[in-house]
């Protein structure tokens, strides 16, 4: 009786289950006020605070590297923005070590989808909203101080550049988090990445030689706003790494979801 | 076409377990040391299982039982041997198998925590391509057999456990996959509730046709299940037959309690190819006044309890 | 006698729970170097760019020094007692904590005292001897170093008692995330260690100084540099003071919530 046609999964399939689970889990967490108030008001908080740091800076330094402060603030908008993405959508990183540890991580591997697309698309971190909507403004303020020509081929240039350096962040954490299938307590192997992006709203022109290979190619942060920045802020003389973040982009998002799906294989489920 | 809904030949799985020091010394140790030891979770276990059949997979703690589901169900890949279920090989297939099987973690919800139950079902139906019209029809079969309407709206993670066990069950035969696996469907569950599940699993296998493999320690869901059952202790297979000749294979025991002169009742196991229960009453009333007597079968659980003993002792 | 020892038994514990983290120590240090880099780089832009030596009274090195060295007593510092509480209420253990003979709030201090042993050893003294030897005498040794150790434990004990005054709010609501992120940002900020009080513009720098928080991270610093006249006792010790003066408030403050919050969990029955 086995006719049954091969049944296809593709992009379609997987945006329509996405956003069904999304509503869903929107609709629940609304029956959290409480929580979602207090959450959201941290976030807020943390970007506030953040901004403050960043104003007290130039309060006593107008300028670093070159970089005068509208064009840091350009930076600065960026990076909320190509940091929202993996705060939104691949919060549920943070439970990987639990869900490991206890055995409760089998679940994922029972249904005919995606691992890893299962196990992300379950959690969607509304928190993350304002810290887009604060960077959105920041960035758009000094788009204008610093005279960008508002232009078609200038916005969709943004768009594609902010998507992709979004990328850089998410495979980072992609791959801290993946680290708990080989050790036992991996928690401080995440704390450490996220700490690292905290300087991705600073030029990277600042670091030098071993420094600048290591934050380029290794812990890539400066991709994460700098590289992209750079074809706004000088249009004239943009680097190739500019050019190529996209495609280092998915690149490396391709190689952190390969090693993500590598420890689920490699894991031997005996938490239980 | 193939009648066989699992079958495994020779198969072993072992694990490399660190080997952690005590102490604080120990734990010095620990951080430089590479001490690993080999552990024999499964060990040359070859098994079949019928399609339609309600098996019972049985074993004391840590004998392997959750190693040969995990096996079965793609997990995990056995270090030596050969699986079929439904005909693929399911470590190298994990997405095909996983259409066609159902898995069911006692105490462990795979539905969505913050859903209610009928949203976790529409996804389901979702993620398995399971036809508008089937659908409806498998939820028309389950409030025939089982009230499920307190629950559909309820999100999960207000359940209770027997509630969301019950729930699970369901989510694991909605898209009528051929096998579903139960592992200790019913534990902490109280006896109520107990009693429906099984009723459940019965009804849909009656009605669906469907495989179960069952593991539990629960010896009134064998009886009340299965016909069949495999014991497997220490990665070892070491009973695979009928429940009834499993009592004639270790003998016709039968327990009788007597009432003495002073009122207290007294237990005795009789095996019935060494002795017979007169012979027994006899013997007592030698020494004692008996005034009454009782006779009961002897239960699976203590038949399969002495099983666990003679394979210890071994 | 005993009491004592069960105390040194908990930090025992503690020890060898911290080591049994395999890698964990050797991973933290080595990123704790490389966020280091950061830290120096940035800085150096920024002086580089101003073209003066000093800003504020803090130069190049005393703002390096002051900014590692925040690091290093943010990871000494590190608890996790708003998570642990969380868990102990959400899952009812927090019932078997009560009935403990050791109070609570003590058990838990004692408790994390292993790893703040450790990480004081294995993070914050490597990292104090490579900054002293690298900035050349920036940091003077004197008795500023004594004054800073009983400081820093001061510091401890201010942390500790924000952690406890807070941790309770998880009796009554279910955010712990929210409830952590909202304590860490005020203290990461208010309290000197993301950027020195003495960059603060003047008026915003007055409020911070009568805030509790600048006892963690301002104050300690301060005192191992020998800045703002804390090289002289008359300077010192009002410092010292205010530290002193935190910890007790906040004790008894946090000690009153406590009992209050406590009383929610006998009352609903956890």
């Amino acid at each position: 009786m086995e006719v049954q046609m091969k049944k296809k999964r593709g992009l379609r399939f997987y945006l329509s289950i996405y956003k069904k689970i999304l509503i869903q889990d929107l609709k629940s967490k609304m029956s959290y006020r409480a929580d979602f108030v207090i959450s959201t008001f941290g976030m807020v908080l943390t970007n506030i605070s953040g901004f403050i740091t960043f104003m007290i800076l130039f309060h006593n330094f107008p300028s670093v590297n070159g970089w005068d402060y509208h064009h840091m603030l350009f930076l600065y908008g960026f990076s909320l923005i190509a940091l929202t993405p993996v705060q939104c959508f691949f919060d549920n990183n943070w439970n990987l070590r639990f869900m490991v540890r206890s055995g409760d991580f089998i679940k994922y591997c029972f249904r005919p989808i995606n691992v890893f697309f299962y196990f992300i698309s379950e959690v969607f971190d509304v928190k993350g909203l304002g810290q887009f909507a604060f960077g959105l403004g920041t960035f758009i303020y000094a788009w204008n101080k610093i005279g960008i020509p508002v232009t078609v081929v200038n916005i969709a240039e943004a768009v594609l550049f902010l998507l992709t350096a979004s990328l850089f962040m998410i495979a980072l954490m992609n791959l801290a988090a993946a680290t708990c299938f080989w050790i036992i307590n991996s928690g401080y192997v995440m704390v450490i990445m996220f700490r690292f992006k905290d300087f991705a709203k600073y030029p990277a022109s600042i670091f030098s030689g071993v420094f600048r290979f290591i934050f380029t190619f290794l812990i890539p942060i400066a991709f994460v706003a700098y590289y992209p920045s750079l074809v706004f802020v000088t249009p004239d003389h943009v680097p190739l790494l500019s050019w190529l973040s996209p495609f280092i982009g998915i690149a490396f998002f391709y190689v952190s979801y390969k090693f993500w799906m590598l420890g689920v294989r490699r894991y031997d489920f005996t938490g239980s | 076409m193939a009648n066989e809904a699992v079958v495994m030949k020779n198969v072993s799985k072992q694990f490399k377990v660190l080997n952690r020091h005590e102490g604080l010394k120990g734990s010095i140790q620990d951080l430089f040391s590479r001490d690993y030891k080999i552990v024999n979770a499964v060990s040359d276990v070859s098994l079949t299982v019928e399609k339609g059949e309600i098996i019972g997979y049985l074993g004391p703690n840590g004998a392997g039982k959750s190693t040969t589901i995990k096996m079965m169900t793609g997990v995990l890949e056995p270090s030596s041997g050969e699986i079929l279920v439904d005909g693929r090989v399911p470590y190298k297939d994990r997405t095909a198998n996983s259409e066609h099987i159902g898995v069911v973690f006692g105490q462990r919800s795979q539905l969505w925590w913050n859903l209610p139950l009928i949203e976790s079902f529409n996804l389901l139906r979702d993620i398995y391509l399971v036809p508008e019209k089937d659908y409806q029809d498998m939820l028309s079969l389950y409030r025939s057999l089982v009230d499920i309407e307190p629950i559909l709206h309820k999100p999960v993670r207000q359940m209770s456990l027997g509630q969301r066990t019950l729930s699970d069950i369901l989510a694991a035969f909605l898209h009528n996959p051929g096998i579903v696996f139960l592992d200790e469907p019913t534990i902490g569950l109280d006896v109520s509730m107990k009693a429906r599940i099984r009723e459940l699993i019965k009804g849909l296998n009656e009605v669906k046709q469907t495989t179960v493999i069952l593991t539990t320690h629960d010896m009134g869901d064998v009886d009340a299940l299965c016909r069949r059952i495999i014991i497997i202790d220490e990665g070892r297979k070491i009973y695979d037959n009928d429940i009834e000749h499993l009592k004639n294979y270790f003998g016709s025991y039968r327990t009788l309690r007597m009432r003495l002169g002073d009122d207290s009742w007294v237990e005795q196991v009789i095996d019935e190819k060494k002795t017979d229960v007169m012979h027994a009453i006899k013997e007592m009333q030698k020494e004692h006044k008996v005034k009454d007597i009782q006779l009961q079968e002897i239960s699976t659980e203590e038949v399969i309890r002495k099983i666990y003993e003679g394979s210890e002792s071994a | 006698m005993t009491s004592i020892r069960k105390l040194t038994a908990l930090t025992r514990a503690g020890v060898i729970e911290s080591l049994q983290f395999r890698l964990g120590t050797a991973v933290t240090l080595f990123a704790n170097l490389i966020y280091l880099a950061l830290v120096y780089f940035l800085w150096k832009a920024i002086y580089d760019s101003s073209g003066v030596d000093a800003v504020n009274g803090m130069t190049f090195y005393d703002t390096m020094i002051y900014l590692i060295l925040a690091t290093a007593i943010f990871n000494l510092l590190e608890m996790f007692i708003v998570w642990d509480m969380s868990r102990a209420i959400q899952s009812g253990e927090i019932i078997m904590h009560l009935l403990k003979p050791m109070r609570y709030r003590l058990y838990t201090f004692w408790s994390y005292s292993g790893s703040h042993v450790i990480s004081f050893f294995l993070t914050f003294l490597p990292t104090f001897i490579v900054v002293a030897i690298i900035t050349k005498g920036a940091i003077p040794m004197g008795w500023n170093l004594l004054y800073f150790m009983i400081s820093l434990i001061l510091a401890l004990i201010v942390n500790y008692n924000i952690e406890m005054l807070v941790a309770p709010i998880c009796l009554y609501t279910e955010s712990t995330w929210g409830i952590n992120i909202v304590k860490e940002t005020i203290v990461l900020l208010l309290s000197g260690a993301s950027i020195p009080l003495a960059f603060f513009p003047e008026g915003f720098r007055r409020v911070v100084e009568y805030l509790p928080f600048r006892a963690v991270y301002d104050i300690p610093l301060t005192v191992l540099l020998g800045k703002n006249g804390t090289d002289t006792l008359q300077g010192l010790l009002p410092r010292l003071g205010v530290q002193l003066f935190w910890c007790i408030v906040l004790m008894i403050l946090g000690n009153l919530f406590w009992n209050v919050a406590v009383k929610r969990i006998t009352v609903n029955g956890g």
